[in-house]
C-alpha cells in the first residue's frame, strides 16, 4: 500500500467520522486543520511523528527542488477547473478578509457535502495514471519508481479503508475522552488558542497532523493526474492545504508555547521477574525431558515395533531429540485425548518425505559432466562417405576399448602332488570357510530374534486395550502371526542343527588330521585349529532354554488344542451326517417306525447296516493331544540342535600357525612328493573371444599348491566380447605343459569399471587322471584314509582363480565400454539380481510372469513404496483379476484427445490407398488421383491386394498345372518380389550424373573439331550410327516410347513344297493367284516342281511383330531370301503407366517376330468371272518366329544381328531341301548351318537410360545371388545345381553348368564359355571339343554351332572355365570365329591358376550327386490330356469370337500319335513319314499346321506361342482345327512339350 | 481421421559465418500421426551464396498426415551443414521449429544454434574444422535438460511452409 494513499483514505474517513459525530467532531476537526502549520514546526515530537514527518519531508522536498515559486502557482492553477461546487477560487485568495467564523462556517458545509460524497462513493475511486507535462519532471521519476506500487494498492484500497476507519475510530474515542476546559476568549485568536489548547496533549494529534499533511501533499501529486471532471473524494483536503499553508505563515509566531505541551515520563520498563509471572500464568512451556514411553501409550501395553516384525516402516524424518520431547510433552497435555503416539510410543510420522537427492538442478560449471542425452561429442570434419548408406553401425569411428583383467592367483583345492594331510587340510579349510560364512550370516540368531518379535507380537495382539479394531481382525492377525512362528521355529531349528552339525564336522576332521599327522609322524600343512571356549552364564543360560522350551511347548500344546479342536468339529459334522443318513436308512426300511421317535435310534445305530458299500464309516472322535509327549519330544530336539544349557560355545579358530616338517625328517615317498611339487610350474593362458590374447609368467607350484600372480593384462578390444576363458596350463619339469582345466570367466556388467571390480574366485576342476608313485594321491584315482582301504575316495584336481575383470576407465574418465549395439543381447550376468532390468532384460520388464518371479526371488519389500507400483503391477498381473494391457503406453493421455480410434483411423480406405501407393506396393504403385472421400472408393480396389496377400503362402494350382511348378512359381514370385523391394530402395541412391546433366563447355578441340566437321562429306558412303541422346525414364507417358524393329533380311525360309500326294488335282480354289499369272495352271502339281524357273516364287514371307498385342506387319516379300528393310514401329506402354527405370525392369513381355507365308487362294467360284474380277483369299501359313524379350533390348538398348528362326520341326507344306540348290551362292557359308535366319535391328526409341547396375547381395537361403539389378527378370544364379534342378527355374549359367558338367561326366572334353551372345546379351555357353572341332552349345536350347559358324549367336568370348581352372581371352580378337580355343597356349589363354598362384584343390560345395528322380507320368499325361489340351482349346475358341471353332477328332487323334514319334527321334527324319500318314488319312483336306516344342515351365508362354502362330485366323468358313498336345517327362519333373496344332480345310 | 498437408520447401539460410551451408531436416510426430504419403527426413544440396549472405536450398517439402488427434503436431528439425574448402562437412547449427497450425502459407524462421564445447574444442573448431555435435538428436527438438548446454547461435533458416488442414472442423477444432 502507498503510504500516501493511505493517508488520504485515512483524512477522507476522519470526515465521515466526524459528520457522523456531528457539530463537535466538525468543529474539532477545522481547528485541526488549522493548526496543522503550527504543530509542523516544534522539532521534538515522538518517535511516531518522526517517522511520518521524515516520509512527508521527503515528499515536499522534492517539489520543493524545482522551482518553489512556480509550485504554488501550478497547484492553484491546476486545481482551478477541477474545484468544481461549493468553494469558489475567490475564497482562497481573499482568504485573509474571511473571519474565522466565515471560514469555519463554510469549512463545515463542505464537510457536509464532502462526508455525503463520501459515503456514496465509500471507496475512491483509483485515479488512472496520466502522463504529465515535461515541466514536472522530477515528479514523473518520482512516479516512475512506484508505478508497481501502484498498481496493487489501487486493490487493496478496501482492505486499507477497513483499517484505517478502525484506526480512526480508535482516535477518535480518545479525543472524545479528554475533554479538557480551555480558557475562553471571544477574539478569533483566542479561539484559535481556545481551539488549539483543547487537543494539544494528544499524542495521537500530533500523528495525525503529518499524516495529513502528508496526505494533502500527496493529494498535490495524485491531483495533476486527476482528470479535471473528476469528482474526487478529497476534494475536502485539497481546500484544507491552502489554509494549511496560509497557517503557516500566519501561526509562526505561536511557537513558544511548544514545552506547554509536553511532560517528561520515565521510560516504561517492567522487571523480568514481573514478565515471568505474568507469563506464567498465561503461557505453557513444554519441558524438554523425554516423556516416557508408558505415558504415551495406553495403560499397560508394551510398546510394539513393528520394524522387528518384519514390516515395512518407512523412514522417519529427522528431528532434533530435543524438539521431539517438547512435542509430545505439548501433546500430552495440550490433546491428550488425541492418538498421536503409535503403538511404538513415538510420534506417528510419515515416512522421510526428503529426497536423497537434491532436484534442484546442481550449477552447471564447465567440468561437470553433462546428462548422457546432452552428450556432445567433438567429430572431426570428415569427407562424406557416399556408400555409408548401406553399412551398418558405421557411426562408431572409435573402437579403442579395454578390457583389465586382473589375476590375481591360483589356489589348488585339489592337485595330484597332494598328500593325504592335504586333502584333509582342504577339507578343513573349505568347512571352516562354510563356518565363517555362516557365522557372519548368523541366520539362527536372526531367526531367534524374529521368533520373539512375533511372539511379543502375538502378546501385544492379544491384549484387549484396542478398541478401535475388530475382534475378527485381531484374531486373524494373530492367526497369521501364529503360522509365521511355526514356520520361522522350523527354519530357527533346522538352522541350529546345521551349524551343530557344521562346527562337529570341523571337530571331527581336525582329530582325523591330527591323528593322521601322528600316525605319519609328519606335518605337511602348517593348519592349526583352536577351539576357544567362551563361558556363559550357567543359570541364566539354563533359565533361556527353559524359557525357549516352555514358549515352545506351550506353543506346540495350544497347536495341537487348535488341531483337536478343528478336529473335533470335523468329527462331529460327520457324525451328524451319519447319524441324519442312519435315520434315513431306518425310515426307509420301516416306514412305520419313521414316525416313532429318536428313541429308537440308538439301537438301529448299531444293528443296521444295510448298505455297506455306500456307508459312511462312522467317525471316530480324535485323541486329545498329550503334553508330556509334546514336552518330551520338544525337549528332545532341543537337546540335538541346540547346545546344553551351560555348555560353553564353541568358536573354532583355524591359523596357519603350525610347522611344517622339514625334508630330512620325512619318510622317502614325502620327500619325492615335496620334489615333485617343487618341479611343477603353473601358468594361465587368457583366451578372450576363444583367441589366446595374452599368458601369465609359469609359477613354480608352492607347498601350500599356491600360485601367485598377480598379473594385470590390459586388452584393447574391438569386438564385444563373448567369451572369456583362462586355461591352466601345468608344466612338469621341462616337459610340455598340459592343459588342466579351462575356467570361464564372467564378462563385467558395463557398470563395473577398473578399480570398483571386487577380486572373485572361479572355481575349475579337471578331469585327468594321474597316478603318482610317492605319497602325492594322486587325481581322478581312488585312495582310502583308512587301513583296510574302506571308504575309498576319488578326488579330481580342482581348484579355484582368484581374479577381476573389469572395463578399463580412459583418461577422461570415460570407462571404455563398446556400445550397446554391439553387446550381444543373449547375454546377461546371472549375478545380477537386484535391478530388475539387469536381471531380467528390459524385454522381462513386460512379461509380468517373468517380472513376478523376479520379485519373488529377489525378496521385495512389499510395503516399501518405492516398490509399491511394481507390486500393485505385479499382484495385478498374476491374479489376473483385471486387464492388463500387453503393451506400454508412452502417451498415457493420448487416448482421451483422441478424435477418432485406431481402427476408424485403419479403416479409412482412402488412407490405406494413399498409404499403399506412397509404399510403392505393386497393385497401387501408380494409382495416380485417389478420391476424396471414403465412400467414393470401391472395396473391389483391395480385392486383388488382399487376395495377394493371403495367398502369399497358399500354392496357388489353377494356373499352374502340377504343384511342384506352383511351388516352384510361388518361390520365384518372392524371390522377384524381394529383389524389386531391394531395387526400390536402391533406386534412391543416385549418383551426381543422374540429376545434373552437365552439357561440356565447348573448348577450343571441341570447337576445331566442329569446323573439320564442316569440311566433312554431307553424305559419307559408309555413315556410321550416331548416339542418341539418352532420356531418363522420366516425365514419360504412355505413347512416349516406341519399339523400333528394324527387318532387314531372312535367309533360308523354307519353301512351299509341292504336295506330292495322291490328290493332285488342282482344285479350283487351292490354286495360288500369282501361280496362276506364273502361267503354271497348278503350283502343287508334281509336274510342275521340276519345271520352276529359278528365281520362281516359292515362298511369299512376310514377317509379323507382335509386341504388347500390336501387332504389325512388313509388305511381303517373295522368295525364300526376301529382303524387307523395313522400319516398324510399335507403341510401348509400360506397365500401370509407370516408367521408372524399375517398372521397366520388370517388364515381361516379349517381342514376337513371326514370319509367315502369305498364300493367296483364288476364291473366285465361277471360272467366267474370272476375266473381269478378281476374288482372292489370303492364307497365311506361319514358318517360324523369334522371340525376344523386352528386358533383353532395354538392357542392350539395341539388338543388332542375324538371329536363327525357331522354325517347327515339321512344317507341313514347306522344305528347305531346295534352297541348297537354288541359292548357290550361299552354300559355302552356311554349309553347316541348318534352318532360316533373319536379320533384325531393334531398338527403343527415345533410347532409355538402363538402371545403374548396382551390384547388391541378396540372401536367399543362405545362397549368394548376385544380380544386375536391371534384369530383375533374369537375376543371376550361382546356386546348387541341385537348387536349380528343384526349382526347375535358372538362367543362362546354370543350364551351361549343369550341362558342361554333364559332358565331364559323359568324359568328353569341355568348357563353360563365359561371353556375349545375341540376344541374350552377358551369357554362357558351352564349348566342347570332338573330333578335331569345337562346338559351342546354346545351353538354354540345346542348339549347337560349330566354331566357324557365322550364325552362331556368341558373339564374343570373355572367358573359359575348365573343370580346375579358369583362362581369361588375352587374345587379339574375341569372336569365336577368330580365335583359338587352344588353352594351353600362355599367350593366348591367361590362366586363373598359375605356378605363382597354383590351384589349391578346392572343394565342391555342390551335391556329389545328382539324383534324377522320374516324374510322375500319370500326372503329365493328366496334365497333357485335361489340361494343357483343353486349356489351349478353349482360348482358341476365345480368340475367334466371331466363328464357329470346330475340331476334327480324326485329325486330332492322328496328331496325337504323332507326337511322341516326334520327340522320340527330336524332329528329324519324320516329316515324310509323317506327310505320307496324314495325307492317307486327311486326303481331302487342305491341312496346314506344325508341331512346337518347348520345355514347359507355366502355362502362359505355351498360350502366347499357340497365339503367335496365328493358326486362329484363318477365317475360312469351313475350316476346321485339330489340336494335339504331349508332354514327354524327363527325370527331376522336366517336362517336354509338344503342341500340334493344325488347320484344315476341306477340299470340295 | 483428420489430414493435413504440408508442402512447402526450406527456403535457404541466413546469418552464418560458414558459406556452403547444406541442411539436414527432418520432421518429427506423435504417436497419434501417420504419414500418408511422402518423404519425412531429407537433406539438401550444398549451397554456395555467389550474391548476397543468403544460401538458397529451395528444397521441397510435401508430406500428407493423417492423424487421429492433436498431440504430437508435426514439427521440423533442422540441422545446417557447412562444407569446407577440402569438402569436409561440419555442423553449423541445430534448429527447430513447429509446422504451423493454421492453414495458409507460413513464412517461418528458424534460429539455429550449436553446441559450444570445451575451449579447447571451440579452438580445434576454429583451426582445424569439426566441432562438437550432439550425441542424440532429440534434444533438437525435446526440452530435456537444455539448460546445461552452452551454445553458440548460428544463422537463421528460413521457410515457406503452406498448410492444407481437412476435416479437423468435424472434431471440434476450429482452424
Amino acid at each position: 500500500m502507498n503510504p500516501r494513499e493511505e493517508k488520504v483514505k485515512i483524512i477522507t474517513e476522519e470526515f465521515i467520522e466526524n459528520d457522523e459525530d456531528a457539530n463537535v467532531g466538525k468543529r474539532k476537526k477545522n481547528s485541526k486543520v488549522q493548526r496543522q502549520p503550527r504543530k509542523k514546526q516544534p522539532p521534538t515530537t515522538g518517535p511516531d511523528k518522526m517517522v511520518s514527518e521524515e516520509s512527508h519531508l521527503g515528499n515536499q522536498q522534492e517539489p520543493a527542488q524545482d522551482k518553489p515559486q512556480t509550485r504554488l502557482l501550478s497547484v492553484t492553477a491546476r486545481r482551478g477547473p477541477r474545484s468544481l461546487p461549493p468553494i469558489p477560487s475567490a475564497s482562497r485568495i481573499g482568504f485573509a478578509e474571511f473571519s474565522m467564523r466565515e471560514r469555519m462556517r463554510e469549512k463545515l458545509q463542505a464537510a457536509r457535502s464532502k462526508a455525503e460524497s463520501a459515503l456514496l462513493q465509500e471507496i475512491p475511486t483509483p485515479r488512472p495514471r496520466r502522463l504529465r507535462s515535461p515541466s514536472v519532471k522530477e515528479l514523473e521519476t518520482e512516479f516512475g519508481t512506484e508505478s508497481g506500487k501502484e498498481v496493487g494498492s489501487t486493490q487493496q484500497e478496501d482492505d486499507s479503508q477497513s483499517y484505517s476507519r478502525v484506526k480512526f475510530h480508535v482516535s477518535a474515542r480518545k479525543i472524545k475522552s479528554k475533554p479538557q476546559v480551555p480558557p475562553g476568549f471571544p477574539s478569533a485568536e483566542e479561539a484559535y488558542n481556545f481551539f488549539t489548547f483543547t487537543f494539544d496533549p494528544e499524542p495521537e494529534e500530533a500523528e495525525e497532523k503529518p499524516k495529513h499533511q502528508d496526505g494533502t501533499n500527496q493529494e498535490e501529486e495524485e491531483g495533476e493526474e486527476e482528470p479535471p471532471a473528476q469528482e474526487g473524494a478529497n476534494r475536502m483536503d485539497e481546500e484544507e492545504l491552502p489554509h494549511g499553508k496560509d497557517a503557516e505563515n500566519f501561526l509562526l509566531g505561536l511557537d513558544h508555547t511548544a514545552n506547554e505541551f509536553l511532560a517528561v515520563r520515565p521510560a516504561d520498563y517492567e522487571s523480568v521477574h514481573v514478565r515471568l509471572q505474568r507469563e506464567k500464568e498465561m503461557l505453557f512451556i513444554p519441558s524438554r525431558l523425554t516423556v516416557p514411553t508408558y505415558k504415551k501409550l495406553p495403560e499397560n501395553v508394551q510398546p510394539r515395533f513393528l520394524e522387528d516384525e518384519g514390516l515395512y516402516i518407512g523412514e522417519r524424518p529427522e528431528v532434533a531429540r530435543t524438539n521431539q520431547n517438547i512435542m509430545e510433552n505439548r501433546l500430552l497435555t495440550q490433546e491428550p485425548g488425541r492418538r498421536w503416539f503409535g503403538d511404538d510410543g513415538r510420534i506417528l510420522a510419515l515416512p522421510n518425505p526428503i529426497k536423497p537427492f537434491p532436484s534442484r538442478p546442481p550449477v552447471l560449471t564447465q567440468e561437470q559432466s553433462i546428462k548422457t542425452e546432452l552428450e556432445t561429442l567433438y567429430k572431426k570434419a570428415v569427407k562424406y562417405v557416399h556408400r555409408s548408406q548401406h553399412m551398418i553401425g558405421s557411426g562408431d569411428p572409435s573402437g579403442n576399448f579395454q578390457l583389465d583383467i586382473d589375476i590375481s592367483g591360483l589356489i589348488f583345492t585339489h592337485h595330484p602332488c597332494f598328500s593325504r594331510e592335504h586333502v584333509l587340510a582342504a577339507k578343513l579349510a573349505q568347512l571352516y570357510d562354510q563356518y565363517l560364512a555362516r557365522h557372519q550370516r548368523n541366520k539362527a540368531k536372526f531367526l531367534t530374534d524374529k521368533l520373539q518379535a512375533l511372539r511379543n507380537a502375538v502378546q501385544t495382539g492379544l491384549n484387549p486395550e484396542k478398541p478401535h479394531q475388530s475382534l475378527d481382525m485381531i484374531q486373524k492377525t494373530i492367526n497369521e502371526y501364529k503360522s509365521e512362528i511355526r514356520q520361522t521355529r522350523k527354519l530357527r531349528d533346522a538352522e541350529q542343527e546345521r551349524d551343530r552339525t557344521l562346527l562337529k564336522t570341523i571337530i571331527k576332521v581336525w582329530k582325523e588330521m591330527k591323528s593322521l599327522r601322528e600316525f605319519q609322524r609328519f606335518t605337511n600343512t602348517p593348519l592349526k585349529l583352536v577351539l576357544r571356549k567362551e563361558k556363559v552364564d550357567q543359570k541364566a543360560d539354563e533359565e533361556a532354554y527353559e524359557a525357549e522350551i516352555q514358549a515352545e511347548i506351550s506353543e506346540l500344546l495350544e497347536e495341537h488344542t487348535e488341531e483337536y479342536e478343528q478336529k473335533m468339529e470335523e468329527y462331529r459334522t460327520s457324525y451328524q451326517q451319519w447319524k441324519a443318513w442312519k435315520k434315513a436308512q431306518v425310515c426307509k426300511h420301516r416306514p412305520d417306525q419313521a414316525g416313532s421317535g429318536r428313541a429308537e435310534e440308538h439301537p438301529e445305530e448299531e444293528t443296521e447296516e444295510p448298505y455297506p458299500e455306500e456307508d459312511p464309516v462312522k467317525p471316530t472322535p480324535p485323541e486329545p493331544t498329550d503334553q508330556a509327549a509334546i514336552e518330551q519330544q520338544v525337549r528332545e530336539r532341543a537337546a540335538q540342535s541346540r547346545r546344553r544349557p551351560g555348555e560353553p560355545t564353541l568358536l573354532p579358530e583355524l591359523s596357519l600357525a603350525g610347522s611344517v616338517t622339514p625334508n630330512d625328517q620325512c619318510p622317502r615317498a614325502e620327500v619325492w612328493r615335496r620334489e615333485d611339487v617343487k618341479r611343477r610350474s603353473v601358468y594361465l593362458k587368457v583366451l578372450f573371444n576363444n583367441k589366446e590374447v595374452s599368458r601369465t609368467v609359469s609359477r613354480q607350484l608352492g607347498t601350500d599348491f599356491r600360485v601367485h600372480f598377480g598379473q594385470i593384462f590390459n586388452l584393447q578390444i574391438f569386438n564385444w566380447p563373448e567369451s572369456l576363458t583362462l586355461q591352466v596350463y601345468e608344466t612338469v619339469g621341462h616337459s610340455s605343459p598340459t592343459l588342466l582345466a579351462e575356467v570361464f570367466l564372467p564378462i563385467p556388467e558395463t557398470t563395473v569399471v577398473t578399480g570398483r571390480a571386487p577380486i572373485e574366485e572361479v572355481e575349475f576342476s579337471s578331469n585327468q587322471h594321474v597316478t603318482l608313485d610317492h605319497e602325492g594321491v594322486g587325481s581322478g584315482v581312488p585312495f582310502s584314509f583308512e587301513a583296510d582301504g574302506s571308504n575309498q575316495l576319488i578326488l579330481m584336481t580342482s581348484g579355484k582363480v582368484s581374479h577381476s575383470v573389469a572395463w578399463a576407465v580412459g583418461e577422461n574418465g570415460i570407462p571404455l565400454i563398446p556400445p550397446l549395439s554391439q553387446q550381444n543381447i543373449g547375454f546377461r550376468s546371472a549375478l545380477k539380481r537386484a535391478d530388475a532390468i539387469s536381471s531380467i532384460g528390459t524385454s522381462g520388464v513386460t512379461d509380468m510372469k517373468k517380472l513376478a518371479k523376479w520379485a519373488a526371488e529377489s525378496k521385495l519389500d512389499p510395503n516399501d513404496p518405492n516398490n509399491g507400483p511394481l507390486m500393485q503391477l505385479i499382484s495385478v498381473a498374476t491374479s489376473g483379476e483385471s486387464y492388463v494391457p500387453d503393451f506400454f503406453r508412452l502417451e498415457q493421455l493420448q487416448q482421451e484427445f483422441n478424435f477418432v480410434s485406431d481402427e476408424e483411423l485403419n479403416r479409412s480406405k482412402r488412407f490405406r490407398l494413399l498409404h499403399l501407393r506412397s509404399q510403392q506396393v505393386p497393385e497401387f504403385r501408380n494409382y495416380k488421383q485417389i478420391p476424396i472421400y471414403d465412400r467414393e472408393i470401391m472395396e473391389k480396389v483391395f480385392q486383388d491386394y488382399e487376395k495377394r496377400l493371403r495367398d502369399r503362402n497358399v500354392i496357388e494350382t489353377k494356373d499352374h498345372i502340377d504343384t511342384h511348378r506352383a511351388v516352384v512359381a510361388k518361390y520365384l514370385q518372392q524371390v522377384r518380389e524381394s529383389v524389386i523391394n531391394r531395387f526400390l530402395i536402391a533406386k534412391h541412391h543416385f549418383l551426381l550424373a543422374d540429376l545434373v546433366v552437365e552439357e561440356e563447355v565447348p573448348n577450343i578441340s571441341i570447337l576445331g573439331l566442329n569446323l573439320f566437321k564442316l569440311a566433312e562429306q554431307k553424305r559419307p558412303l559408309r555413315p556410321r550410327r550416331k548416339g542418341r541422346k539418352k532420356v531418363t525414364a522420366q516425365n514419360l507417358s504412355d505413347g512416349d516410347i516406341k519399339l523400333l524393329v528394324n527387318i532387314i533380311r531372312a535367309y533360308d525360309l523354307p519353301v512351299r513344297k509341292p504336295t506330292a500326294s495322291k490328290f493332285q488335282q488342282p482344285s479350283r480354289s487351292s490354286r495360288t493367284f500369282r501361280e496362276k499369272h506364273a502361267a503354271s495352271p497348278d503350283t502343287r502339281s508334281p509336274t510342275h516342281s521340276a519345271d520352276y524357273p529359278l528365281g520362281q516364287v516359292l515362298v511369299r514371307p512376310f514377317v509379323e511383330v507382335s509386341f504388347q498385342r500390336t501387332i504389325c506387319h512388313t509388305t511381303t516379300a517373295e522368295g525364300p531370301n526376301p529382303s524387307w528393310n523395313e522400319e516398324l514401329e510399335l507403341p510401348f506402354r509400360a506397365p500401370n503407366g509407370d516408367y521408372s527405370t524399375a517398372s521397366l525392369q520388370s517388364v515381361k513381355d516379349v517381342v514376337f517376330i513371326n514370319i509367315f507365308d502369305e498364300v493367296l487362294y483364288d476364291v473366285l467360284e465361277d471360272d467366267r468371272e474370272r476375266g473381269n474380277g478378281i476374288h482372292t483369299r489370303i492364307e497365311r501359313h506361319w514358318l517360324g518366329c523369334v522371340k525376344i524379350p523386352f528386358s533383353t533390348i532395354y538392357f542392350q538398348a539395341r539388338i543388332d544381328g542375324t538371329f536363327k528362326i525357331d522354325i517347327p520341326p515339321v512344317l507341313l507344306g514347306y522344305s528347305k531341301e531346295q534352297n541348297m540348290i537354288i541359292e548357290r551362292d550361299f552354300d559355302s557359308v552356311r554349309s553347316l548351318s541348318e534352318g532360316s535366319y533373319i536379320t533384325l535391328f531393334i531398338t527403343i526409341e527415345p533410347q532409355l537410360v538402363p538402371g545403374e547396375s548396382v551390384r547388391e547381395k541378396v540372401t536367399v537361403r543362405r545362397h549368394h545371388i548376385n544380380f544386375w539389378p536391371g534384369a530383375v527378370s533374369m537375376y543371376v544364379f550361382f546356386s546348387f545345381r541341385q537348387q536349380f534342378l528343384d526349382l526347375l527355374a535358372g538362367d543362362e549359367e546354370e543350364h551351361a553348368v549343369l550341362l558342361c558338367n554333364y559332358f565331364l561326366f559323359l568324359g568328353k572334353k569341355a568348357w563353360l564359355v563365359i561371353g556375349n551372345a545375341i540376344p541374350e546379351g552377358p551369357t554362357a555357353y558351352v564349348l566342347t571339343w570332338e573330333k578335331s572341332h569345337y562346338f559351342i552349345w546354346n545351353p538354354c536350347s540345346g542348339h549347337f554351332y560349330g566354331q566357324f559358324d557365322t550364325f552362331c549367336p556368341l558373339k564374343n568370348v570373355g572367358c573359359l572355365i575348365g573343370p580346375d581352372n579358369i583362362w581369361f581371352n588375352i587374345q587379339q580378337y574375341d569372336s569365336p570365329l577368330r580365335i583359338n580355343f587352344d588353352v594351353t597356349k600362355p599367350k593366348l589363354w591367361k590362366s586363373f591358376f598359375s605356378r605363382s598362384l597354383p590351384y589349391p584343390g578346392l572343394s565342391s560345395i555342390q551335391p556329389e550327386e545328382l539324383i534324377y528322380q522320374n516324374t510322375d507320368k500319370v500326372a503329365a499325361a493328366e496334365l497333357q490330356d485335361s489340361r494343357i489340351e483343353k486349356i489351349l482349346k478353349e482360348k482358341i475358341m476365345d480368340w475367334r469370337p466371331r466363328h464357329l471353332t470346330r475340331w476334327n477328332r480324326y485329325c486330332t487323334s492322328t496328331l496325337r500319335h504323332f507326337l511322341p514319334l516326334l520327340e522320340s527321334s527330336q524332329g528329324e527324319d519324320v516329316e515324310d513319314e509323317h506327310r505320307a500318314e496324314l495325307l492317307k488319312q486327311l486326303g481331302d483336306y487342305r491341312f496346314s499346321g506344325f508341331p512346337l516344342h518347348m520345355p514347359y515351365s507355366e502355362l502362359k508362354p505355351l498360350i502366347d506361342a499357340v497365339y503367335s502362330t496365328g493358326v486362329h485366323n484363318i477365317d475360312v468358313p469351313n475350316v476346321e482345327f485339330a489340336l494335339a498336345v504331349y508332354i514327354h517327362p524327363y527325370p527331376k519333373n522336366v517336362l517336354s512339350v509338344w503342341i500340334y496344332v493344325a488347320s484344315l480345310i476341306r477340299n470340295r | 481421421m483428420a489430414e493435413v498437408h504440408v508442402i512447402g520447401q526450406i527456403m535457404g539460410a541466413t546469418g552464418f559465418s560458414e558459406s556452403s551451408l547444406f541442411c539436414k531436416w527432418g520432421v518429427h510426430t506423435g504417436a497419434a500421426w501417420k504419414l500418408l504419403s511422402g518423404i519425412r527426413e531429407g537433406q539438401t544440396q550444398v549451397d554456395t551464396p555467389q550474391v548476397g549472405d543468403m544460401a538458397y536450398w529451395s528444397h521441397p517439402i510435401d508430406l500428407h498426415f493423417a492423424t487421429k488427434g492433436l498431440q504430437g503436431w508435426p514439427r521440423l528439425h533442422l540441422q545446417v551443414w557447412s562444407q569446407d574448402s577440402f569438402g569436409r562437412c561440419q555442423l553449423a547449427g541445430y534448429g527447430f521449429c513447429h509446422v504451423p497450425s493454421s492453414p495458409g502459407t507460413h513464412q517461418l524462421t528458424c534460429p539455429t544454434w550449436r553446441p559450444l564445447g570445451s575451449w579447447r574444442e571451440q579452438l580445434a573448431r576454429a583451426f582445424v574444422g569439426g566441432g562438437p555435435q550432439l550425441l542424440h538428436g532429440d534434444t533438437i527438438y525435446s526440452g530435456a535438460d537444455r539448460y546445461r548446454l552452452h551454445t553458440a547461435a548460428g544463422g537463421t533458416v528460413h521457410l515457406e511452409i503452406g498448410l492444407l488442414l481437412r476435416h479437423f472442423d468435424r472434431y471440434g477444432v476450429e482452424c
